[in-house]
């Protein structure tokens, strides 16, 4: 895998995560820092019917997506509705969501370490490579995950701009309290903005192992860098996810792969430093991510 | 003498976790700071003694090692003949130990917290974590620092006492700490201080407006916080003799999480509550690493209960923020002089 090809790749993974992570943020902002675990669930899942039916990862994915799916829907009725019924405070909510993001690591736990003794085997860590096929001299996870985020922007797209229901959701999104004046039903959209965030993570972490090696933790190493493609972009812009995602995604890859080219394999470990870095400067110099900058007003003041 | 052993274990863990949870509580439930980083600080004061100190017996002793982590262990051989032929070694190292860690968690506490003067409430919390999280994933895939996955072995302060009673000496020392700072953070919460924590937290404004410099009172209370956090850090490094107990990849589960639970189980802005919820949390957790074979043997579990403990306290804090938020023991007004003259009865 050549590395502007795996820079690719984890990039496209990364846009999906943020974007759900972006989802669920402008419909019940509130972070969700269990968005890694949704990933690894859905890893796990294409894991298990891979090895307990045969089903090629490839082909589990709608499954996989609509598991996924669910599973956002049940966090938001389980640990984010009753306690917004209450009024909770986002910081509440941010600790419910590690609390679920813990309460998910012990399923994910269980799950593998009962499917190793269903399989015979060792469930806990592992990686799709091998089973991966190859067009062009290039890995089949490169044309997947690209087809699989052109799909998803067209999805949305079709449903924002071409359906009631979207349009309804975009008003939501831009002002719950008008929308429901207008006869929107705000609660509607926010349990299918809790089903798309789940489902996109899910087909994230089923393409994941394509690239690399799962853990059942592998939901915490992911998370900062999820954290900083969704703020980089702008925490409630569904197109800055897109931007921020691609800008995290390529920088840590390329970045360190030149760094390490400069000054050794050492410098690999250091390769979550740069989202942080990148999210720091974001957020104290323009807190609203990449989509707040009026580019039009820029180019004008430098005439 | 297995019942013993728990409540030694009870014991000592309810000592590290007071102090980690009156940290986290000063911050957080006095000041309203949402350190989703706690576990920063405690790496700090791990970082202390396993790659400050632990370097200058290197130098001191004149050992060499193929890596850094065998260098310690040699070092450590040394030093610990050393504590072991005359105590008053041990306790100096453990002194300084302390008092590095807690310099160095001040200063880092204070830089840590910086991004607040731009950032409020979620986005300061979120990279507070990152942070926290990246910090942790250097220390651990790096082996130079601290060795790593790997670990690295750290001098054993008491090695002046005899193995079987050393658990014990230990589990004293802990919990001696955890009473001073437990006075000390009483104290101060319950001066000019800590009712200015209280009224930062519920509104900046009018702190500000009162001619309070919000930035500079935060900055304080990082510090104050992360200097307990990381004396944490560094004792239990020490009674481990690893830095592996704090540098692994469950930190943000046992030292920000956890925490976390302690706090809003005890009852925020309450000191004497976070105790009775660290010990119950302690207590159940315990309890449960304790019995996990037998658990899971009756049960027939095919899986680690470790993973079901998770499952427990993930539960258990979603449980609190519902039906309970504001804690086992409610917030108390601050007992002022005239406050205390009405409530032992005198006349005013």
């Amino acid at each position: 895998m050549s590395v502007v090809e795996g820079a690719i790749i984890y990039s496209n993974l990364l846009v999906l995560l943020s974007m759900s992570l972006t989802i669920t943020y402008i419909t019940t902002s509130v972070p969700n820092f269990a968005q890694g675990s949704f990933a690894v669930f859905g890893s796990y899942i294409a894991f298990a019917l891979f090895k307990l039916f045969e089903i090629h990862p490839y082909k589990s994915v709608p499954l996989v997506f609509i598991l996924g799916g669910f599973l956002g829907v049940v966090t938001y009725f389980l640990v984010l509705r009753p306690l917004i019924k209450k009024e909770a405070s986002v910081l509440i909510l941010m600790i419910a969501t590690l609390a679920w993001d813990l309460i998910l690591l012990g399923f994910l736990g269980i799950f593998s370490e009962t499917l190793g003794k269903m399989i015979g085997g060792y469930a806990s860590r592992f990686i799709f490579t091998p089973y991966d096929f190859r067009v062009f001299g290039m890995n089949g996870i490169f044309f997947v995950s690209s087809a699989a985020i052109l799909l998803c922007l067209f999805g949305l797209a079709v449903l924002f701009y071409k359906t009631k229901f979207g349009i309804a959701l975009r008003a939501s999104m831009e002002n719950p309290q008008l929308a429901e004046v207008m006869g929107v039903n705000v609660e509607y959209t926010r349990i299918f903005s809790w089903f798309l965030s789940g489902s996109f993570s899910a087909l994230a972490g089923a393409l994941l192992p394509f690239k690399q090696e799962i853990v059942q933790s592998t939901g915490a190493l992911i998370i900062v860098s999820i954290f900083a493609a969704s703020i980089v972009g702008g925490l409630s812009s569904i197109l800055g996810a897109i931007l921020g995602g691609y800008l995290i995604g390529i920088s840590e890859t390329l970045v360190t792969f030149y760094l390490s080219k400069l000054f050794g394999t050492g410098v690999l470990v250091y390769s979550k430093l740069i989202p942080l870095v990148i999210l720091i400067v974001v957020l104290l110099y323009i807190p609203q991510g990449l989509v707040s900058i009026r580019w039009s007003k820029w180019r004008l003041s430098r005439h | 003498m297995a019942f013993e052993q728990t409540l030694i274990t009870i014991l000592l863990w309810f000592g590290v976790y007071a102090i980690v949870a009156i940290s986290l509580n000063i911050e957080y439930g006095y000041g309203g700071i949402p350190n989703f980083g706690r576990a920063f600080a405690i790496l700090i004061g791990a970082l202390a003694v396993g790659a400050i100190v632990n370097r200058i017996f290197i130098a001191l002793t004149g050992v060499s090692g193929v890596t850094y982590s065998a260098a310690s262990g040699f070092a450590k051989s040394k030093i610990d003949a050393l504590i072991s032929s005359n105590p008053a070694y041990g306790i100096l190292i453990l002194l300084f130990c302390v008092a590095l860690a807690a310099i160095l968690g001040a200063i880092f506490g204070a830089i840590f917290i910086l991004p607040s003067a731009k950032l409020k409430s979620d986005y300061l919390a979120i990279t507070l974590l990152a942070i926290s999280e990246v910090s942790f994933i250097v220390s651990y895939y790096n082996t130079e620092i601290v060795g790593g996955y790997y670990g690295t072995p750290t001098p054993n302060v008491l090695a002046f006492i005899p193995g079987e009673s050393r658990e014990i000496a230990y589990t004293i020392l802990m919990l001696i700490f955890a009473a001073l700072i437990f006075l000390l953070a009483e104290r101060l919460m319950n001066s000019p201080y800590g009712r200015l924590l209280r009224a930062m937290r519920e509104d900046e404004d009018v702190v500000e407006s009162f001619g309070k410099d919000v930035m500079k009172i935060r900055i304080k209370t990082v510090a104050l916080g992360s200097s307990l956090a990381a004396i944490v850090g560094a004792l239990y490094t020490l009674y481990a003799g690893n830095v592996s107990g704090v540098v692994n990849l469950f930190a943000r589960v046992n030292w920000t999480f956890y925490p976390f639970l302690m706090v809003l189980l005890g009852g925020m802005a309450n000191n004497r509550g976070v105790l009775a919820g660290t010990f119950l949390f302690v207590a159940v957790w315990r309890l449960l690493d304790q019995y996990k074979h037998e658990i899971a043997a009756v049960l027939n579990l095919p899986f680690d209960v470790n993973w079901l403990q998770y499952i427990i306290f993930g539960a258990l804090m979603i449980l609190v923020l519902y039906y309970r938020p504001e804690g086992l023991i409610k917030e108390q007004p601050i007992r002022t002089e005239p406050i205390k003259e009405i409530k032992s009865g005198k006349k005013v």
